[in-house]
């Protein structure tokens, strides 16, 4: 189980890399959404906004209607915003799943391999 | 069905006259028939399904030797599924694939390999662009796209030139188009592409086994779906029928055909036959246009249908089935999946039965790799397939207990596969007469489907739907266009 501190320190680092890299934030283009995470070994929930081609800072709770809903371990999580997991690895487990339209989905999981690829 | 002398013409009357025993022809027919309405159907073939072909191999293993997944949203072929009780199981994937490069072997996890990571990263930024791009196009007139005519104008390699970065990226998402369409993005009009990847759910989907449309497999092969609609009309199909010719009034077709003895080749003219006349209010020709368009139609086909025949050319591949005593590369912790941008063989995958009791991989060969090799015969090919699953999965992978292939150009009654494309141009001429009916002539068959085009599942709503346009002409109601 990861901390509140180390999840937002992981995620901290990954958004600054990720609103770094052009061929991400390209990829963001027209796609404002409101992203929430949902863990499973805790209680803490954590909602993520694109907006305007970003990645926002990580807020605690879950705010807003979400368009997609990311559910996984915070273990998982501090991985993936580290840069040491495959997120395609933990979807195809079905240890991270995406909810959402075909679309968001569809998009959440190329940015997820993109940032963890090319970041 | 023997003897030298020309035997006496069988004739037939019905209301409703269905050319093609594949899923299209015998979904459409028996939709017909539960409808109430008399309905034949003729197939060239000894066996019903078309491009669905479970075989039995010499050695004993059953196969699909034509199409054969079904993944989320087919929703057409899960309902036949569940109804004929033909049950399914899932594709397997657990653990990695094998990307294989100019002699390298590297591990992935996931739809892309990642070994030139920056490289996956572009072709999955191009993907998401691509069907992003795809979701623009309606599926049910793509030709009425924002754009059509510019689109239309181009190929897929030419997106593929101004939307990827890497050259890696472009053969990695060449070796999934070869799959998915049987040809190279170079032969792909870039608006057929888009609208076939948005009625497939985007290039993702296709290219994907688990969620994609590669998910899950029928126990015991897809023809016993085809099997199971042929078993219900019963000798309302008949077999060993090749088609020729098509008269056609206002409210009256007329079809010829050679009937043949089950021990001779439907495919040589010279094989004795009965010859038979079929008489019916209206015809579903349920066949790729390329095969629609190898009849002879009295009157001539309008020159637009025609002409769509002639520029929906087949996709070409040929499948190859290696067969081993077990699965031994799921040890390794292999999927069975592999990507070879540089081989003839672009892709494999883990077709093993359900309960493993043997190990199967299947590659293809498609497209311009399977025209070149085609005169070089199944023994090249057979050894270009080895020494690819020899580098994947090791020495073991070069005994295995039998090779099959199925070489989809060459079958006469098929002529290419999977699929029928488009050339540049053609869609945004001719695409209304791919589903429009002439006179008492209505379009069947996966081509002429806006979801899961090119698909079992396409198929099927293809023949549901020409059904439905003849059960509101033979009741006298006007058949517009979609």
């Amino acid at each position: 189980m990861a901390s509140t501190e180390e999840l937002l320190e992981a995620y901290a680092e990954w958004r600054t890399r990720s609103n770094a890299n052009p061929r991400l934030t390209k990829m963001l283009k027209g796609w404002d959404r409101v992203i929430h995470f949902t863990t499973t070994d805790t209680v803490q929930g954590y909602t993520m906004r694109v907006e305007g081609q970003q990645l926002s800072e990580l807020a605690l709770g879950h705010e807003g209607q979400p368009d997609v809903v990311v559910t996984g371990s915070s273990e998982d999580f501090c991985d993936m915003y580290w840069g040491d997991l495959n997120p395609s690895e933990k979807y195809m487990s079905g240890e991270i799943t995406l909810a959402g339209s075909q679309q968001d989905v569809m998009r959440i999981d190329a940015i997820s391999m993109v940032a963890f690829l090319d970041t | 069905m023997e003897g030298e002398q020309a035997m006496a013409e069988l004739e037939r009357e019905c209301e409703v006259v269905v050319i093609g025993a594949g899923y299209s022809g015998l979904a459409a027919a028996r939709h017909l028939a539960r409808s109430g309405e008399d309905v034949l159907v003729l197939d060239a073939r000894h066996r019903v399904g078309g491009r669905s072909f479970t075989d039995v191999t010499g050695a004993g293993f059953t196969i699909d030797r034509g199409g054969q997944w079904i993944g989320p949203t087919q929703d057409h072929l899960a309902r036949l599924a569940t109804e004929l009780g033909v049950a399914t199981f899932p594709t397997y994937t657990t653990g990695q694939g094998v990307e294989l490069r100019d002699g390298t072997r590297d591990l992935y996890v996931g739809l892309i390999p990642t070994s030139d990571p920056h490289g996956a990263a572009d072709g999955i930024a191009g993907m998401l662009d691509l069907d992003l791009a795809a979701f623009d196009v309606p599926t049910e007139a793509p030709w009425d796209a924002p754009d059509a005519a510019t689109l239309d104008a181009q190929t897929l390699a030419s997106w593929f030139d101004t939307h990827l970065s890497s050259a890696s990226a472009r053969d990695i998402l060449e070796v999934a188009v070869k799959a998915v369409f049987g040809t190279g993005s170079g032969e792909l009009s870039l608006l057929f592409a888009l609208f076939y990847l948005h009625a497939g759910g985007g290039l993702t989907n296709l290219a994907r086994s688990t969620g994609g449309a590669q998910e899950r497999r029928f126990a015991g092969g897809s023809q016993q779906l085809a099997q199971g609609m042929a078993d219900e009309l019963g000798d309302r199909v008949m077999l060993g029928a090749p088609v020729e010719t098509v008269a056609h009034g206002p409210d009256e077709v007329v079809v010829g055909a050679r009937l043949v003895g089950s021990d001779a080749d439907p495919a040589d003219p010279s094989a004795a036959h009965r010859p038979l006349k079929v008489r019916a209010r209206r015809a579903i020709l349920a066949m790729s246009p390329v095969l629609c368009g190898r009849l002879a139609y009295t009157p001539a086909l309008p020159g637009r249908r025609d002409q769509l025949c002639q520029r929906m050319p087949m996709g070409a591949v040929t499948k190859i089935h290696v067969i081993y005593d077990s699965p031994f590369w799921r040890d390794d912790g292999l999927n069975g999946q592999i990507v070879a941008p540089r081989s003839a063989m672009g892709a494999t995958f883990d077709n093993s039965p359900e309960d493993a009791s043997h190990g199967e991989i299947v590659g293809f060969i498609a497209g311009d790799d399977c025209r070149r090799l085609e005169s070089a015969g199944p023994e090249v090919r057979r050894e270009i397939m080895l020494a690819d699953l020899e580098l994947a999965f090791g020495p073991r992978a070069r005994t295995p207990m039998e090779v099959v292939e199925q070489h989809w150009p060459a079958e006469p009654f098929t002529r290419g596969g999977p699929v029928a494309i488009s050339s540049p141009g053609a869609l945004t001429a001719l695409g209304p007469a791919l589903r429009e009916p002439v006179g008492p002539l209505h379009w069947a068959g996966t081509e002429t489907a806006t979801a899961w085009c090119g698909y079992l599942d396409g198929a099927l709503s293809s023949g549901l739907r020409a059904a439905d346009e003849v059960l509101r002409a033979l009741k006298g109601e006007p058949v517009g266009l979609d």
